[in-house]
């Protein structure tokens, strides 16, 4: 069932096309990433999906129907522009977003609670939101988005201004949350969360997808042209034809093939002259994908 | 509406339990005591220790505007008279103006055809109080002299020359007369335009301040994914409205409680004495509310175009300017209640709360100038409330500079 559909979505701000005929959808229990570099259109299509903007053209349906105010009574949002009552405690802060979400006040108090346990941040109920640290407050308006238990959660860059460890931490939090059969909408640059996480994907730059799918679909659409090797001996294969570019480190390189290059060749020639210990072909990164597909692209 | 009132609930909860509420609510009235009261002693000063000599020819004339001087009791006036007097007096006195030993030198002379004439001479402007009261006791003791010197008797004199204290008595539109309060209907005009102005003013900026500190703690974005852009609108003038009606509420009974009390009795007595009716009691609060509205909507429509609190400041000079005009007219309202420029400007929007209920106190208004003026005052909030939730609802998602007019007028087409 889908729960998040844009169909041709286009938004413009006076000369500039924020986004153009953008298309996708989320299904429940599902992790989406959304992608691109700075300026792509990432915040627009958010605020879009949750009503604090309006398309020009193209349509939103949220859980089946199209987009109206009380379909975000079952939206958690997170955004990219953190902001909370600098001067309230905590507690109340929370409390007072569950309210604005529907929940009752001795509901939202006593989930504030365990969601404060939950997070790690119970002892910081009763202070003020302007003592904490930014990443307590990351965590803070977190639990503020997932309060009334929505269906769908979008998150843009919910990883920014967390350590590894509270990383981490909100990392098996979205997890969870996906095996209860939400739906799961980031935005990020970290793209090795992407790859963890993200069933999938939809890459935009200047405002229009330009890559979107499962994760397991693009990777594949994607030729497996790189090489990590471990080896004793003669390091002289590196200068093989098959090789585009190669980095050597002592017994450890990284390579990558020329375009149709030759894995087995390449590794017969290696074999030749040293005894090969580990020889892997991998399939691009993420990371690569996207400055292979943005890079030759952006406007920005 | 039950977000609007959760944001209205916020915000009053959040305001009343600042510093900011506690230290304004007490330190705002004793501030102005001690302002008044050091505007009263400085005034007395002013005219007490006035040391002035008299110069006459006449040693009776200067003597009688002596005794004039010393009969007020208003006033310290110490006087030397020097009648008649050598030019080596009038050296002296003038080397005595000179050095400040002596704050004036009043001269009394007369012309061949016997016509007096008075010069003063200071080192500094003479004050109103001291001048008028000078000007009284010399004409008195020119009458007196007058009068002695074509036979009147001194008990005669005395009796033509005792003042007669005037009765205002009011009447009003039944026919009904009552004895004026003296002084109390101007006090209490000054008191209803200061209670309404300053909360007005004070919560309408402050309003627009939380818009700015809101905008640039990118709070809006997370508030416009649960309510839309009026109802947090909607909710912030009702939260901080009500801080403001609950701040006057406690002005309001801490004042009656001080009235009501021993100790404010010999003071509020007289021509100080104040009452309200229970009309001023029920359209003051409309007024503070319907003025409340207007300036508030006003100053969040000016705040979401803003960048920062300095970029504000330079626009309430300007968003204001009806307050000061409200004020500047007060003292021509006081004396002419009824006039056209009175009316006009208590039927005015932007003027109204703040002349209606001070005129209210002077005079019998027509029911239906109350009508008219609290109409036109819902309809002048709702354009301006329709003009700032077309600025707020995009000027809060802009940041990074301060919108320009041709920027202003596209938002107001877009939304």
């Amino acid at each position: 069932m889908p729960v998040v559909e844009l169909a041709g979505v286009t938004k413009a701000y006076e000369n500039k096309v924020a986004v153009n005929n953008l298309s996708l959808s989320i299904d429940a229990g599902q992790m989406f990433g959304l992608l691109g570099p700075n300026g792509a259109g990432k915040t627009s299509s958010i605020r879009m999906l949750i009503g604090i903007t309006i398309p020009d053209a193209g349509n939103v349906r949220l859980f089946e129907k199209p987009f109206e105010r009380a379909s975000l009574d079952r939206v958690g949002y997170l955004p990219e522009e953190r902001g909370l009552y600098k001067k309230m405690k905590v507690l109340d802060q929370l409390v007072f977003f569950g309210q604005l979400h529907g929940l009752a006040a001795d509901v939202a108090r006593q989930r504030s609670t365990e969601w404060a346990k939950r997070m790690e941040i119970d002892g910081s109920l009763q202070k003020k939101t302007e003592e904490l640290s930014k990443g307590m407050q990351q965590k803070i308006q977190l639990i503020a988005s997932l309060l009334h238990d929505p269906e769908l959660i979008i998150m843009d860059e919910p990883f920014s201004g967390l350590d590894p460890v509270n990383a981490a931490l909100v990392e098996r939090t979205l997890l969870d949350l996906k095996s209860q059969g939400k739906a799961i909408l980031f935005s990020t640059h970290r793209m090795d969360q992407v790859e963890k996480l993200c069933d999938s994907i939809c890459l935009i730059n200047n405002g229009e997808a330009v890559l979107s799918g499962k994760m397991r679909e693009i990777k594949s659409r994607y030729e497996r042209n790189r090489v990590v090797m471990e080896f004793e001996g003669s390091s002289a294969f590196l200068t093989s034809a098959e090789i585009a570019e190669a980095k050597n480190f002592s017994g450890h390189c990284e390579i990558r093939l020329k375009e149709h290059g030759d894995a087995q060749k390449l590794l017969h020639e290696a074999a030749a002259v040293a005894t090969i210990y580990r020889f892997e072909l991998i399939e691009p990164s993420l990371e690569e994908i996207f400055i292979q597909t943005v890079g030759g692209k952006s406007g920005a | 509406m039950r977000n609007i009132l959760l944001i209205a609930k916020r915000e009053y909860l959040q305001q009343i339990r600042g510093r900011a509420f506690r230290y304004s609510t007490i330190l705002l009235p004793l501030g102005i005591c001690v302002l008044l009261s050091a505007m009263f002693f400085i005034g007395r000063k002013a005219n007490s220790n006035v040391h002035v000599a008299i110069v006459a020819d006449s040693a009776r004339l200067a003597n009688e505007i002596e005794s004039e001087l010393l009969h007020d009791k208003a006033t310290t006036i110490t006087v030397q008279v020097v009648a008649p007097a050598s030019q080596q007096d009038l050296d002296t006195l003038l080397q005595r103006v000179k050095t400040k030993s002596l704050d004036g030198l009043l001269t009394i002379k007369r012309d061949a055809d016997d016509a007096p004439s008075a010069t003063y001479t200071s080192r500094s402007a003479l004050g109103f109080g001291t001048q008028s009261r000078l000007k009284y006791a010399m004409n008195r003791a020119f009458l007196r002299e007058w009068m002695s010197a074509n036979g009147v008797k001194p008990a005669q004199v005395d009796d033509a020359l005792k003042e007669v204290p005037i009765e205002i008595l009011e009447l009003d539109k039944e026919g009904n007369t009552a004895k004026s309060t003296g002084m109390a209907p101007f006090s209490k005009a000054m008191m209803m335009a200061f209670l309404l102005t300053m909360p007005i003013l004070l919560y309408g900026m402050d309003m627009a301040r939380s818009i700015i500190e809101e905008k640039s703690s990118r709070i809006f974005e997370v508030m416009l994914s649960v309510a839309p852009a009026e109802d947090l609108l909607a909710g912030k003038l009702l939260g901080v409205g009500a801080v403001g009606l609950t701040q006057v509420a406690i002005w309001v009974v801490g004042t009656a409680l001080l009235t009501g009390s021993a100790l404010a009795a010999p003071l509020l007595s007289g021509n100080l004495a104040i009452h309200f009716s229970l009309a001023e009691g029920l359209l003051f609060p409309l007024y503070y509310v319907l003025g409340f509205f207007l300036y508030s909507a006003l100053f969040s429509g000016l705040a979401a175009t803003c960048e920062s609190a300095q970029e504000l400041q330079m626009f309430m000079p300007l968003a204001i300017v009806p307050v000061w005009l409200s004020f500047g007219i007060l003292p021509y309202l006081l004396n002419n209640p009824g006039s056209v420029w009175s009316v006009a400007l208590s039927l005015f929007p932007a003027t109204a709360p703040f002349v209606m209920l001070p005129r209210m106190g002077l005079e019998n208004v027509p029911l239906w100038q109350y009508a008219v003026s609290v109409l036109l005052l819902i309809l002048s909030i709702w354009a301006v409330l329709w003009f700032s939730s077309r600025l707020y609802r995009v000027g809060i998602l802009m940041y990074g500079k301060r919108a320009t007019l041709p920027e202003i007028y596209r938002w107001l087409r877009a939304s």
